[in-house]
């Protein structure tokens, strides 16, 4: 018998509030955390923002940090968020357990590379910091921070990065892999990724209105959140009242556009259908709908059909949240589950704040409700690149199939690329005016995918999984260096929707038309064997027929000269490797 | 304004990367965006954007008002010689 996951903890830090029960009055006296900015450095200050109402130093004080110790924003705010949800489950065997830390991030420890680059560039003062700038070392550090021994694992899929890390952390309870999983997501504000949404143009001037007419894009947020999930079973064992039971997900890709979703709203459609499908209720069965309503004109357009291809024209009450906390791109899909607990736990459903006119063919949001029994609810959190997914949280135990029997796996295709003189062969695969905007890591898993496909005799795997420790380090480099040397005014779009970890799985899926599971770990030089794992259960579980695993890393030439600095060995120029895994 | 529109195709060939096109091949009037034309999208329309702005310290508001003026190369030019502040 399959077992049912039980969330027993849970903490969340927001603009609107740095603790659940802050959040929750906030959420219930329709209280925006969005307005000016203050403690983000930038020249574009006249854009409203959902800042965590604190001062670095201030976190490090509610986490008993010296002040004088420069910590990461993310870190930080990660990190009190998890303590919360440690507290709360209150689970004093834990040494005695697999605990296992999953925490969903892409801007890691950016926001500390970005302050010191300028000095990084010139002396060797805070270049030590670098150690930390990758999104596996924050998640460590995290951790580490709350005192519990664990295992750690990192998940990049851009805005649905911390749903990612609660669906893996089911699964891996379900197989017996963990005891107890700490699952979800941190994302402070960096200058970074706030210029890059700034030069797509997607930033709103004022308050967002998301699924209003009128909506003229998002406003950026921060903050941090994460469950801690058990067997129900063991669950059951020790704690008088689960807070809800998670009982259903689906993890689908748009396989569009980087940066757009398609009209008809494909990867949104399938990640709530999978969502239902695994949960064993039927669409009447949901009781309210926590949107992903990003306020972009694209999203919500692209969401309203979605939500209409799933439910007809019986659309459950729904709202977005991102009125309150502003969008939290990478942790937003674990804030807004928690917020979804508070809504179960407290009767009420939350409001969609700043709506007033309905856009054409959307959907109608609730402006909130009291007195209201929530049974099931689902939330939805779609990301860059077409990562989709969705979550399921009921309040019984839901009764599931007995579990099927492992299915056995193996490895039909391997590909490595790593020299530059094979990197001009991408003009066999794609035509040119796609390959024109590729770097050399894209270039070099553009190949190996394609011959690796190729060789297994299959056009478009059921699942594409990646794997890196820095990403795209040549992009992201270039646009941090062209914002800190020559300013925040003029950057390139196309170096930042190519910085996130995701872009590379994304761009196979896009090219393979591939709807299935997609999504990308970076935890450094374990990045490979977290997504092999990965692979391995969906093909036992049943879940793919073919799976596309890949390890991508490259070299950057600032970076590399930061390492030598450091005396710590360079990244290669570029490495790619894929392998494809099927059934025995 | 031949000039101005040699320039901007010399530009628009290095900021979108367009290895395989020279500027002759470009014909000043064809359509910019789909397939009767250049080819770009939405992406290029935003590094369009950036381009003005560094080039010529035009700036817009939003991409629909840029959009407008992304006919061809020769509309682009237009509104350049008239708008540009540097």
């Amino acid at each position: 018998m399959a077992s049912s996951i039980a969330i027993t903890g849970s903490g969340i830090i927001s603009a609107i509030g740095c603790n659940k029960k802050e959040v929750l009055h906030s959420l219930l006296n329709q209280k925006t955390g969005i307005g000016s900015m203050k403690y983000l450095e930038s020249m574009h200050n006249h854009l409203p923002v959902g800042e965590v109402k604190c001062s670095n130093d201030e976190l490090k004080s509610i986490l008993g940090i010296d002040a004088s110790k420069i910590v990461s924003r993310n870190v930080l705010l990660g990190a009190i968020a998890a303590k919360e949800a440690l507290c709360e489950a209150n689970d004093n065997d834990l040494p005695s357990k697999k605990v296992v830390f999953i925490s969903g991030t892409t801007v890691g420890g950016m926001d500390i590379t970005e302050t010191f680059f300028a000095q990084m560039l010139q002396d060797d003062t805070f270049l030590p910091y670098l150690r930390n700038h990758d999104c596996g070392s924050s998640s460590v550090e995290i951790i580490q921070l709350c005192g519990v021994d664990a295992e750690v694992c990192t998940i990049s899929t851009a805005c649905s990065s911390a749903l990612n890390a609660m669906i893996v952390g089911a699964e891996m309870l379900k197989r017996g892999e963990a005891d107890v999983i700490i699952a979800g997501g941190c994302e402070s504000l960096s200058k970074f990724h706030f210029n890059g949404f700034n030069s797509l143009m997607i930033l709103d001037t004022e308050r967002c209105r998301p699924f209003d007419a009128t909506r003229a894009g998002i406003n950026l947020g921060e903050g941090a959140a994460y469950v801690v999930m058990e067997r129900a079973e063991d669950a059951a064992k020790r704690v008088t009242k689960v807070q809800a039971y998670i009982s259903g997900y689906g993890n689908r890709c748009d396989a569009f556009h980087q940066t757009a979703t398609s009209e008809t709203g494909e990867g949104a459609y399938l990640a709530m259908s999978k969502a239902i499908q695994s949960s064993g209720l039927s669409i009447h069965d949901i009781s309210y709908i926590n949107a992903h309503g990003t306020g972009t004109g694209n999203n919500d357009q692209s969401e309203s059909v979605a939500l209409q291809r799933v439910f007809g024209n019986n659309v459950p009450k729904m709202s977005s949240t991102k009125g309150f906390t502003g969008h939290t791109t990478s942790a937003s899909g674990s804030i807004e589950t928690v917020i979804c607990l508070l809504a179960m736990m407290n009767n009420f459903i939350p409001s969609n704040l700043g709506w007033g006119n309905a856009m054409e063919n959307g959907v109608i949001p609730t402006m909130g409700e009291t007195n209201v029994e929530l049974t099931n609810v689902l939330c939805n959190s779609f990301g860059f690149g077409g990562n989709c997914s969705s979550l399921i949280l009921s309040k019984e135990q839901p009764k599931l199939a007995c579990g099927v029997e492992k299915r056995k796996w193996r490895v039909i295709a391997e590909v490595e690329v790593n020299a530059d003189s094979d990197l001009s062969k991408v003009k066999e695969f794609i035509p040119p005016m796609e390959a024109r905007r590729m770097g050399k890591l894209l270039k070099a898993a553009t190949i190996a995918s394609q011959q690796a496909l190729n060789i297994a005799g299959i056009e478009c795997p059921d699942a594409i999984i990646t794997a890196t420790s820095l990403g795209m380090l040549e992009t992201s480099e270039k646009f941090l260096n062209a914002m800190i040397v020559e300013g925040e005014e003029a950057l390139s779009p196309t170096l930042f929707m190519q910085s996130t970890h995701n872009t590379i799985g994304s761009a196979i899926a896009i090219r393979n038309k591939c709807n299935g599971y997609n999504i990308t770990y970076t935890q450094g030089s374990k990045s490979f064997d977290w997504a092999m794992q990965d692979a391995i259960r969906l093909i036992e579980e049943g879940e793919a027929n073919t799976v596309l695993v890949g390890s991508y890393d490259e070299s950057a030439p600032i970076f590399n000269s930061f390492l030598q600095r450091l005396n710590e060995p360079e990244c290669e120029n570029v490495y790619s490797k894929c392998v494809i895994l099927t059934t025995a | 304004m031949e000039n101005l529109i040699k320039t901007l195709k010399e530009q628009i060939i290095e900021a979108l990367n367009l290895e395989e096109i020279t500027p002759e091949e470009i014909n000043a009037n064809d359509p910019i965006f789909g397939d009767n034309g250049l080819g770009l999208d939405s992406i290029d329309a935003l590094e369009l954007i950036v381009l003005l702005e560094k080039n010529y310290g035009i700036r817009f508001a939003d991409p629909s008002e840029a959009k407008k003026v992304f006919g061809s190369i020769a509309t682009i030019a237009e509104y350049v010689s008239k708008n540009r502040t540097k």
